[in-house]
This record gives C-alpha cells, sequence and structure tokens, in this order.
C-alpha cells in the first residue's frame, strides 16, 4: 500500500499533494463535461420568477398557452423560473438596490415586498400601478383588503394573488365524537369553555392534549389574531401603535392560554415533522387555516382526511370579527423591466392573464385551494364543491363568506421588525407569568396583573420600533427623520 | 506490575469508552439522516429511525424513490458537477494565485509592497454580505450574472489566502535558498515551482481544502448571482428542495446526503495534507 502511494506521489510534481491533484484533475473532468453539455435553449425575451412550488406547477400550463398564443400575434414570450424565496428576496433586493434587471414578472410574498418600501415612494422598484388599476376598474373588482399589504403612502405596487381569510380547522372526530356543536362557539371564551372537557383524556385532572394550536414564538399566529382584534403593529398612516390598548388586551389574553390554569394551547409547529406528527397524534385539537394550509395539511398529514373541519375563529368579543388574515402574494413589473413605450402594457397583459382569468381562478381553488381576490368569481359553483378532507364540507364557500371581512395589513418596510419586537414583548410576559406561578403567586395570570405588564413591555417594544424608524429620512411623515 | 498493567488497561478502557460514547452521539444523525433518506413521506412521520412492523425491521417500507426523483425529475447529476467544476476550479486556481500573491508581497521589494499589504488585510476586514449589491452592480456591468465566470472571478484571490501564504512564505522559505536557486540560473518561474511551492506543500493542502469547501458550501452567491436553474450547484439545489408550503423530507434527506458525500470522501483522502498544514508552525523547530 505505502509503496503505492510512493509511486504515486514520484508521478506527481514535488509540491502537488496527491489530494491536490486529485481535485485539479476534478477541476479538468467537470470542465470538461460542462463544456460538452453547454448549449442551452435561447431563453424568451421575458422572464417571471415565482417562489412556491405549487404556483410554478400551475402556472406552467398557462404561460405554455400564453407563448403558444403569443407567438403567432407577436406578443412577448415568457419564461417562468422557480426560486425560493430567500433567493428570490436577496436577488430582488440586490436588482433594486443595485438598479439592475431582475425579472421582468415577480410574484412575491408580503414580507418581501414590504422591504422594498423603505425608501422614497418614488424609488420603490416596482412599477406603480394605482393609475392602472383605477383606469381598469380593477380598484373596485377587486376584495379591496388584498390590495393593503401592496399599498405604500397611498400608492400600489402589485395585482393581489389572494385574500387569505382564516378560519379555525378543528378535529372533528373526536369533538363530534364527544357531541360537542361548535355552532355554539361564538367567542374565544366560549372556544375555552365548550371544548376544555377534552383536554382531559384520562381523568387525572392534567390535560392530556390541547385546544389550540400556537406559541408565544409564532409571530404568525400572534400577528393574526391582532389584526382580527383589531389590533396591529401599525395605523392606516404606517404609524407605529405596538403599545396600543387592543393589542395589550390580546396579549394578556394569550398569556393565558399559554400557561397556567386556564392554559389551552400547546406548540405543534407548521411545515415541520414534529408538528404533523402532534397534529395527527391529535395533541392540539385546533389549528389556524388560511384558506391555502388546507392544501399542506392534505399532503403532509394525508391521515387526517375526513377527519377535520373547518369553523369560523371564534371572536374576542360578541358580534366582533370571525376571521383574520395570513399571508398574502403579489404580481409586481420591476422599474428596471419598463425600459421603453410599449414594454409595460405587454407585461401587464401576461399579469391580467395569469391572475385576472376565470381559468386561473378554478386553477388556484382546485390546486391550491385558495380563494379568487376577484369578487365576480365567488358566485361560481366551483365553490360549493364538497372537500374531501374537510369532511366533505364547502371549505370555498366557507372562505367566501368571511372574504369581505379580512382586515387590512400593513405595508411598512418595519413591520418584521415590530412583529418580532412585539413577540418579544409576550414571550417576556408568558415567562414571567410561568414563573410567578411556579413560585406560587395565585394571581400570577391575573388578567389585570397581565394587562399592566404586557403595556410596559409592549412600551419598550414601542420604543425600539420608534427609533429605529427615526433613523429613516423618507418615512418622516409617520414617525420617521425629518 | 500487575497494579501498572490493570492502570493501563482501565485507562484504555476509559477512553475508548468516552469516544465510543462521543462517536455514537455524533453518528446518530447521520443514521437518523441515512434512514430517512429512504422513506416516503408518511413513512417519515411514523417512525423515527427505521420503520418497524412489531419487533421486526420493514425493510419493505423503505423506498430508493427521493434518490431515484432527484437524478430523474430533478437533474441532480446536473447540480453535482456544477459543484464539483465550481470547488474545484476555484479551489486549484485560487491556491496558485495565492500562493503567488503572497510570495510576491513576502519576497519581492517593490514599491506600494506596504501599501498592497495593508490593502489585503483591510480586505480581509470587511464582511462578505456588506458587498453583495455593489458585487451584483459590477457582475451585472460585467455581463456576468447567472454565469460561473460571475461566481469564480471574485473567489480567485482572497484576501485571507493571499495573507496566509505570505506568512506561510515569510516563515518557512529563506532567502538564502533563493538566492541560491538564482545563482544556479533558475528563473522565477522556476524558482517558484521548484523551491517556493515544495517548501509550502502543507498549505497548498490545506488552503486548497479549505477553498474546495467554502466554494462546495457557497449558498449566498451562487444563489443571488446563478439564475438558471440548470446552473444550480448542490448548495443551492439541496436548498430549493425546502419549500415554504410542502416539505418532501425523503428527498430533502436524500439531497443532503449527496452533497455531503463528495466532501466527506475527499477529506478523507486529503486529511493528512490539511492536518499537517493546520499544524505546520505550531511547534519550533
Amino acid at each position: 500500500m505505502q509503496e503505492q502511494k510512493d509511486r504515486l506521489a514520484g508521478m506527481l510534481p514535488e509540491w502537488l499533494p496527491p489530494g491536490a491533484a486529485i481535485v485539479t484533475l476534478l477541476a479538468i473532468v467537470s470542465s470538461a463535461l460542462l463544456a460538452v453539455g453547454a448549449s442551452r435553449p435561447t431563453p424568451n425575451e421575458k422572464a417571471m420568477w415565482t417562489f412556491a412550488r405549487p404556483h410554478y406547477l400551475m402556472y406552467e400550463p398557462r404561460v405554455e398557452a400564453w407563448n403558444k398564443a403569443a407567438a403567432k400575434d407577436g406578443r412577448a414570450l415568457f419564461d417562468l423560473r422557480l426560486l425560493s424565496l430567500p433567493a428570490m428576496e436577496r436577488r430582488m433586493m440586490a436588482s433594486f438596490l443595485g438598479d439592475v434587471p431582475c425579472a421582468d414578472v415577480l410574484e412575491v410574498e408580503r414580507r418581501g415586498v414590504s422591504r422594498t418600501f423603505g425608501g422614497p415612494v418614488e424609488s420603490v422598484g416596482f412599477y406603480d400601478l394605482t393609475e392602472t388599476l383605477k383606469k381598469e376598474g380593477l380598484l373596485e373588482e377587486i376584495n379591496a383588503p388584498s390590495f393593503s399589504p401592496w399599498t405604500t403612502r397611498g400608492h400600489i405596487f402589485g395585482l393581489p394573488h389572494d385574500v387569505h381569510p382564516v378560519m379555525l380547522g378543528y378535529r372533528a372526530d373526536i369533538v363530534e365524537a364527544a357531541g360537542i356543536d361548535v355552532s355554539t362557539i361564538e367567542t374565544w371564551e366560549d372556544f375555552a369553555r365548550v371544548l376544555g372537557p377534552l383536554m382531559d383524556t384520562t381523568g387525572d385532572g392534567k390535560p392530556d392534549r390541547f385546544l389550540l394550536n400556537m406559541w408565544e414564538t409564532n409571530q404568525d399566529h400572534l400577528e393574526l389574531l391582532l389584526l382580527q382584534a383589531g389590533g396591529g403593529f401599525f395605523d392606516e398612516h404606517e404609524r407605529p401603535t405596538l403599545d396600543s390598548e387592543i393589542n395589550v388586551h390580546v396579549l394578556a389574553t394569550i398569556t393565558t392560554w399559554l400557561g397556567g390554569p386556564k392554559r389551552i394551547a400547546a406548540d405543534a409547529p407548521n411545515f415541520s415533522a414534529v408538528g404533523n406528527k402532534l397534529k395527527a397524534d391529535g395533541y392540539v385539537l385546533a389549528s389556524f387555516f388560511p384558506d391555502w394550509m388546507g392544501d399542506i395539511w392534505k399532503h403532509e398529514i394525508p391521515s387526517l382526511s375526513g377527519k377535520m373541519k373547518l369553523m369560523p375563529m371564534p371572536a374576542w368579543e360578541k358580534g366582533g370579527k370571525r376571521t383574520s388574515v395570513w399571508g398574502g402574494t403579489m404580481l409586481g413589473i420591476p422599474k428596471t423591466a419598463v425600459q421603453k413605450p410599449g414594454d409595460f402594457d405587454k407585461l401587464w397583459a401576461f399579469c391580467k392573464e395569469l391572475y385576472i382569468s376565470d381559468q386561473f381562478m378554478r386553477d388556484l381553488y382546485r390546486e391550491g385551494g385558495i380563494v379568487t381576490p376577484v369578487k365576480k368569481y365567488w358566485s361560481d359553483p366551483i365553490f360549493d364543491e364538497p372537500n374531501a378532507f374537510f369532511s366533505g364540507q364547502p371549505a370555498g364557500r366557507l372562505y367566501i363568506n368571511l372574504a369581505p371581512l379580512v382586515p387590512n395589513r400593513n405595508s411598512s418596510p418595519y413591520n418584521t421588525f415590530a412583529m418580532y419586537r412585539t413577540v418579544d414583548a409576550l414571550v417576556k410576559l408568558a415567562e414571567e407569568a410561568r414563573r410567578a406561578h411556579e413560585a406560587g403567586e395565585k394571581n400570577a395570570y391575573d388578567l389585570p396583573r397581565l394587562k399592566a405588564r404586557a403595556k410596559a413591555f409592549l412600551g419598550e417594544a414601542q420604543k425600539q420600533v420608534e427609533d429605529v424608524l427615526k433613523r429613516n429620512v423618507f418615512l418622516a411623515e409617520v414617525g420617521g427623520a425629518s | 506490575m500487575t497494579s501498572l498493567r490493570t492502570t493501563r488497561v482501565l485507562g484504555w478502557i476509559w477512553t475508548r469508552g468516552v469516544l465510543l460514547i462521543a462517536a455514537i452521539f455524533t453518528i446518530i444523525p447521520f443514521l437518523w439522516l441515512i434512514a430517512s433518506s429512504f422513506k416516503s413521506n408518511e413513512e417519515f412521520f411514523r417512525s423515527t429511525f427505521l420503520p418497524m412492523d412489531g419487533k421486526r425491521i420493514a425493510w419493505e417500507r423503505l423506498t430508493t424513490e427521493p434518490f431515484r426523483r432527484l437524478f430523474t425529475e430533478l437533474d441532480f447529476s446536473n447540480s453535482l458537477v456544477n459543484s464539483i467544476f465550481l470547488s474545484s476550479v476555484t479551489g486549484v486556481v485560487a491556491t496558485l494565485s495565492c500562493a503567488m500573491g503572497g510570495y510576491a508581497l513576502a519576497k519581492f521589494r517593490f514599491k506600494g509592497r506596504g501599501f498592497c499589504t495593508a490593502l489585503v488585510l483591510a480586505a480581509v476586514l470587511i464582511p462578505a454580505p456588506l458587498i453583495i449589491a455593489p458585487t451584483y452592480q459590477l457582475l451585472y456591468r460585467l455581463d456576468l450574472l447567472d454565469s460561473f465566470a460571475g461566481l469564480i472571478l471574485p473567489a480567485l484571490a482572497p484576501a485571507f489566502g493571499v495573507f496566509l501564504f505570505r506568512q506561510a512564505i515569510v516563515s518557512g522559505v529563506p532567502n538564502d535558498l533563493l538566492e541560491a536557486a538564482r545563482i544556479d540560473g533558475a528563473g522565477e518561474w522556476r524558482t517558484f515551482a521548484t523551491v517556493v511551492l515544495p517548501l509550502v506543500r502543507p498549505m497548498i493542502g490545506t488552503f486548497l481544502m479549505v477553498t474546495f469547501l467554502g466554494m462546495w458550501n457557497n449558498f449566498i452567491a451562487p444563489q443571488v448571482v446563478l439564475q438558471d436553474p440548470s446552473k444550480f450547484p448542490l448548495s443551492v439545489a439541496v436548498a430549493e428542495l425546502r419549500r415554504g408550503y410542502y416539505n418532501d423530507y425523503g428527498l430533502q434527506m436524500a439531497g443532503t446526503i449527496i452533497s455531503i458525500l463528495p466532501v466527506m470522501v475527499l477529506f478523507l483522502v486529503m486529511q493528512k495534507d490539511f492536518v499537517s498544514g493546520l499544524t505546520s508552525g505550531a511547534v519550533k523547530a
């Protein structure tokens, strides 16, 4: 063996270690392989990027059909590319900041878009669609709250893809076996009271399962609950409102769900193997279900098909909002893609064909369970079809009934920052209450005490957001530096 | 005598025992990774390691489908070649250019040498994420976006490598030896290739390995620069398997195995050079 090694070493230059020789050989072989396969098809004139595989699979045949028709009548041909969300956001931001082209049409998720709204409104990297939407009557045709995440300082920069109303998905097999009728639940208080007996399955007085899938570290759950209650991180003028009375009330109430004698919530994280196992085992009975979530559960936890049902979210008070909103996607045209007269029209025609057509409405619902924001399609019978995963309920119709009530989302570039500061406040509050409870303090989970502490923690969070906002000279009118 | 032997045996058992436990803890995630890569998504949630049917391992519930899909539907072989190409070419060329740059800074007297050295040191201090946007713009202006050259060129002469070789040459290559070579009639290239490089051989192996691994694991730069999926290296291709909404865990685990296997093999081949490079200079002669 040593002899063989020496012989090999003898064939190589004195300075080249055998490992380095192998790497050099790899460089030569891989270069040759790539050179042989170097010929690639010529790309089409325009490119669209999307970040979600289900969207990509849905759009692929539609883009192909568009290209076939466009080849005949001289319209622009498109290439569709799938990128991971971080990749798309990095490229988009690098392109906008460096003022160099990326794709001609971008499908972007809500948080990625708000990052582009940090500068002067005229410097936003997306083309301003406000006038076009007005002129074509789309402002009336599309559900109004769907524009909110793509609107900054009165200008709209995206064509909405969805509404994303939120319902509660619950384990109907368990709840109905116990003879419970969820239609009697109207508020969160009702929810805890009516379903509470299901938590102790062994009769030892300790919970074996929990009613709600949520945890203090889950920012999406917190945001949707705040929005449902009428709170949130910013007001309609994009001024921070973290320490509002509504937010204080929501944080204090949520804390009582997460620990102490009235605990009803546990963490079964979404998009994770552990969380899916806990959901399949019935460790949590109900989860927040925006319209896009059903399709994910159908693929990830097929064993729950026919065992789940949807119900409107319990309200914060009687007669209150029974829904919220989670997520959001838009189609935008980067300014760098509009270089000469006619460019915008070509791209806009493609955007409308993709998002506003009745065929898209059907594909979007059939393949993703997502309800279109175009109101004229809401009467389509497709939304009344029974959904096997939700035990035969007409899921589309249930979501559409709630669609007009969906709260507005803000588009502040500091939304993510504010959200994490609010999560910090909730984590501190929950942890403090847990410690006090463990130390034997009887009033650890009393609402007035929790509210006072929530006010203090949210006050700190508000100040942090204001301090960051003050540094931004372009957002003077909403509290930025003047 | 017997007591000494007993102490030695106990010491041997103790050392091996501790190492064995540490090895088991280290290897568990890898075993889980391997087991998971042979599972369907449904099976992934049903069993932690191997699927069990009572007390029997249910081998029939394992599947090679994730690997088949990687190489048929998702064209992972292409990403594998891209990764090998990017890492090996960058590794070889960067090692040579850094060795040459380090040699020049260490052994040549020229105007501005101090300034160049300071510049190299200053470049080491700049965090890479800070220059993503300017680099993107520069690559666009040079028409290098979506090309392998856009990734390889900025990595050809890393400041860290130039400085590393400079230090290795300053401490490991005596001036007398260089003068002797020149007196014997060797030109600069010959002196560099036959005198300097053999003396910094351990550093060549180490730096090549570090650069190779750096490019192999490089994620942000390929993700920003490359746009055509057929050019994606494994780091990006594996990340693309993770979807926001729906994850095929078996596929992700199989992709991860494919992406770590080549570098593991390479490390085993080059570990002697790597370790000797790391320890060179550690003991004063």
